[in-house]
């Protein structure tokens, strides 16, 4: 069973995709059915609508009331059939749950975004499910009362599988925001409580922008609290927090998809390929099966699939070495940055938008674990000098020291980081090479690590900012073909090593083309001596001929193709 | 069928500065989708006294004649205006898409485009 075949039939609202199980929207007498139509290789998620469990404000049933509600026999039945489940519990509105999640006595103040818009979300089958707020002080009793009834109920029943806490978001205007983000009445009276405890003497507010903080960082402080009060009521069981985007449950989406031609396979793509760049999950329960069809469905499946699920989830690990197995490929990641867009700014982002479309990717931290270390080693990292403490800036240095390639961008660097980095290059005995071409640049060399520091201070004003990263990535010289195609087809890469018959090739690329426009694309591919067009798979709506340059590829509207490459040393 | 959502702010005081109550566009679209901003921003340039960046009127009136204007150009028959309160009462209320669609029907001001009627033929008039 090929991990890219995605079991899960589109429009069935039990199985909404990405292998979670929505238990209470079905009889429990038909679980059983409904488990076995998951792979036995897939892990099942099952996302705890907890205010459906509610008796009362803190009274909950698992089932002793309501079989619908016997998430015990839900998991004796997946441990049966030697299912692996985890738990998903919602740290903010969920977005596919009546009320968020919230149990219907705390479902009091409706969640209302900065536009002073109630949040409602059109969920699979075309019900609106209303956002309540989780700044109601019942909403946050109600949790806790759940998250230590739930703790208990796992505890005694010895149910050894993970819970995760998952924080919903969603896209709108470029930009992900949280369904924690409020600004409900509920919200605005817990902001003065918080004011008023802060700052008892109190608080001139006259500054938006000051305002406008403060009310994040409230915001923040009760999400953490949310997420800390699960973390400790279920600390045995506990696997970590996943941000998850929600497809389609933006304030202008919902609008959107009230429409008879709904949200565009174009845009829902779009959308998906800017979280793919920044390395967010999504889920895809909310989306019709008119919606999740054609691109969409081949992008989820092949590149959203369980094979990524697992890996999210820490189920399973690409390792180190290449295998005969296709792995996502990317050439940069970028760490941090985004609070003050310092990668925008300085051109970066524009650069590899132009250049390695979809080859790199945004992270907001360092993921500093072995298997991590391993699996990215090759790719170029990129730091923000702003963003560093001490712990992250020696995590860096060990990285170069491994063989990494690193670029800091100094502006923001502590002094003390900054010291100790000339300390780091005595004590090893390294020398810096610098060079003065639009701002002062400092290269060290160690083995295959490079650690290139630069002024990004002096690249913000400088028209020909472009002309710098021309020069860094020659100098780096990456080896990627060279695609020419219209901003509207999407590709994605992915690499595996070599088989035995194939031992002239250093690894094998496979890009996959997805063309969601109604109209014919035509796209150039240009190998450079560096790559051999091997074969081309499943190609739908689409065709592609070798040229003496690489290869020419037609795709018709909704047509995909995958192109397989062989990567050589040039002679 | 045109629709305009918009937010009736009250005169504040802001960063020590006093702002007059205002009408702001939140949202303006279509069937087929949300108009182009950039687009909204030169039309609303029709009416005076407006914040043209931030598509923002003093009064009702204003934002009534910057949607008529938007209907002419698009050759829409009408435009129906519905303010966040009332959008927010229909979505209290609504429970599925049809009830969710049918927000604008019930609380929506509609404005007529008397150019885009007279230009319909005698089929658009029987049919319309």
């Amino acid at each position: 069973m090929s991990y890219l075949e995605d079991s899960s039939k589109n429009g069935d609202p039990v199985r909404p995709g990405e292998q979670w199980f929505f238990y209470w929207k079905t009889s429990a007498a038909l679980w059983e059915s409904r488990i076995l139509q998951f792979q036995p290789h897939e892990v099942v998620f099952i996302p705890l609508y907890w205010g459906f469990h509610a008796e009362s404000a803190t009274e909950w049933d698992f089932g002793r009331i309501q079989p619908e509600r016997d998430i015990l026999r839900l998991t004796q039945l997946l441990t049966h059939h030697g299912r692996k489940f985890c738990w998903i519990l919602p740290l903010t509105p969920a977005p596919f749950l009546p009320n968020g999640g919230v149990p219907v006595p705390a479902a009091r103040v409706m969640s209302v975004n900065t536009e002073g818009v109630h949040l409602a979300v059109l969920d699979q089958e075309q019900k609106l499910n209303k956002m309540y707020s989780f700044f109601e002080p019942k909403v946050f009793q109600s949790f806790a009362s759940f998250v230590k009834a739930f703790g208990s109920f796992l505890a005694s029943s010895k149910i050894k599988a993970s819970v995760w806490g998952a924080q919903f978001s969603y896209y709108q205007d470029g930009k992900n925001i949280s369904f924690m983000e409020d600004r409900s009445l509920a919200f605005e009276q817990g902001f003065s409580r918080y004011l008023k405890k802060n700052n008892p003497n109190g608080n001139d507010l006259t500054e938006t922008k000051r305002e406008a903080q403060l009310k994040e960082t409230f915001t923040e402080e009760v999400l953490s609290l949310f997420k800390t009060t699960a973390e400790a009521g279920l600390a045995p069981f506990w696997g970590g927090v996943q941000k998850i985007v929600a497809l389609g449950a933006g304030p202008k989406e919902t609008i959107e998809r009230s429409f008879d031609g709904g949200k565009s396979q174009l845009e829902y793509t779009k959308d998906l390929f800017n979280h793919y760049v920044n390395h967010q999950w999504i889920t895809s329960a909310l989306l019709t099966q008119k919606e999740k069809k054609d691109s969409l469905e081949r992008i989820l499946g092949e590149h959203f699939g369980s094979r990524e699920i697992a890996e999210r989830y820490n189920y399973e690990s690409y390792g180190a070495e290449l295998t005969e197995e296709f792995r996502p490929f990317g050439v940069i990641s970028l760490f941090g940055g985004r609070v003050s867009e310092q990668f925008q700014r300085l051109g970066l982002t524009a650069f590899l938008d132009k250049h390695f479309r979809w080859l790199y990717q945004r992270h907001e931290e360092l993921e500093f674990t072995p298997e991590w270390i391993d699996v990215h080693h090759d790719k170029i990292k990129f730091f923000h000098g702003r963003d560093l403490d001490r712990t992250k800036f020696g995590q860096i240095l060990k990285l170069f020291l491994m063989g990494q390639r690193i670029l800091l961008d100094l502006e923001g660097l502590h002094p003390d980081l900054d010291k100790r980095l000339q300390i780091f290059l005595l004590e090893n005995n390294l020398k810096m090479q610098s060079v003065n071409y639009l701002t002062t640049t400092n290269i060290v060399e160690l083995g295959e690590g490079r650690f290139i520091t630069f002024e990004g201070e002096k690249l913000l004003s400088e028209p020909q900012k472009e002309k710098f990263w021309q020069h860094i990535f020659r100098y780096l010289n990456l080896v990627q073909p060279e695609l020419q195609m219209d901003d509207d087809v999407f590709s994605l890469w992915r690499i595996r090593g070599t088989t035995p018959h194939e031992l002239s090739y250093l690894d094998v690329r496979r890009v996959n083309f997805y063309n969601p426009t109604s109209y014919k694309k035509i796209i150039s591919i240009k190998t450079h001596k560096h790559f051999a067009f091997m074969r081309m798979i499943d190609p739908i709506k689409a065709q592609a001929k070798s040229t003496p340059d690489g290869v020419d590829v037609e795709l018709l509207p909704n047509g995909k193709i995958a192109l397989d490459f062989g990567h050589y040393e040039e002679a | 069928m045109l629709n305009l959502i918009y937010h009736f702010q009250t005169s504040q005081n802001q960063d020590e500065e006093f702002k007059p109550a205002s009408y702001h566009v939140v949202y303006f679209f279509d069937d087929q989708g949300f108009i182009d901003r950039s687009m909204l921003q030169e039309l609303s340039k029709s009416v005076p006294n407006a914040d043209h960046q931030a598509l923002t009127f003093l009064n009702l009136d204003d934002l009534k004649d910057f949607a008529l204007r938007v209907s002419q150009e698009l050759n829409a028959p009408d435009v129906q205006l519905i303010s966040v309160q009332d959008y927010n009462i229909g979505l209290d209320g609504a429970k599925d898409l049809a009830s969710f669609q049918s927000i604008f029907q019930k609380y929506g001001e509609k404005i007529i485009n008397e150019a885009a009627q007279k230009k319909k033929g005698l089929f658009g008039k029987l049919f319309s």
